[in-house]
């Protein structure tokens, strides 16, 4: 009987380690889209962005 | 066909008022540009000036009132290409690292860290591009 559940033991064991386990990713995949979104939009407003601190030298001082 | 003393008085009252705002703006200006250079003030990532060390009552009030005049700017931006100001600022901090932050002056990136500019280029946050 022990030897039974011994065996048993064993044999779940097995299977478990002969799982594939997949986890889900906690956040990465939503931040990488962030980043993408970000990466976009900073490279539409370049242009505007080097206009506006080149006209308003009094806004960046050097 | 002799201007009046009053309005002569006003004449001379203006131009007092408009030197005075000159020189103090030239003042502030000149204060920002020291704590530039001195390292105490730097631009940040997020687009705005920030302090590295505790400023004086005086300059903080100096360097605030030119990242109130930064909002509007970026608001007005961001309004017109329907992005959120954030965005506009954040386009605008890159542009600023790359270009304005010379070496010895105090930089701050997206992890909070104060950095002192050296000769290599500042290393951007990945959505600056590049």
């Amino acid at each position: 009987m022990k030897q039974a559940s011994l065996l048993l033991a064993l044999a779940a064991s097995a299977l478990l380690v002969g799982c594939v386990q997949i986890q889900a990713p906690d956040k990465p995949i939503e931040i990488n889209l962030n980043v993408n979104i970000k990466q976009e939009v900073v490279l539409t407003l370049k242009k505007d962005a080097e206009d506006l601190v080149n006209n308003n030298p009094e806004l960046f001082p050097q | 066909m002799m201007l009046s003393h009053k309005n002569l008085t006003l004449a001379g009252a203006a131009v007092l008022v408009i030197g005075a705002a000159g020189i103090a703006f030239a003042q502030s200006a000149g204060a920002i540009s020291a704590a530039l250079s001195g390292g105490e003030v730097g631009e940040q990532a997020d687009g705005y000036l920030g302090f590295r060390s505790k400023p004086s009552g005086e300059l903080r009030g100096e360097v605030d009132a030119i990242n109130i005049k930064r909002r509007e700017a970026y608001t007005k931006l961001a309004t017109q290409r329907g992005v959120t100001v954030k965005d506009v600022a954040a386009t605008v901090g890159c542009e600023t690292l790359q270009k304005r932050v010379t070496t010895g002056r105090s930089y701050l990136l997206t992890d909070g860290e104060w950095r002192t500019k050296d000769e290599d280029p500042i290393v951007l946050p990945a959505y600056c591009g590049q």
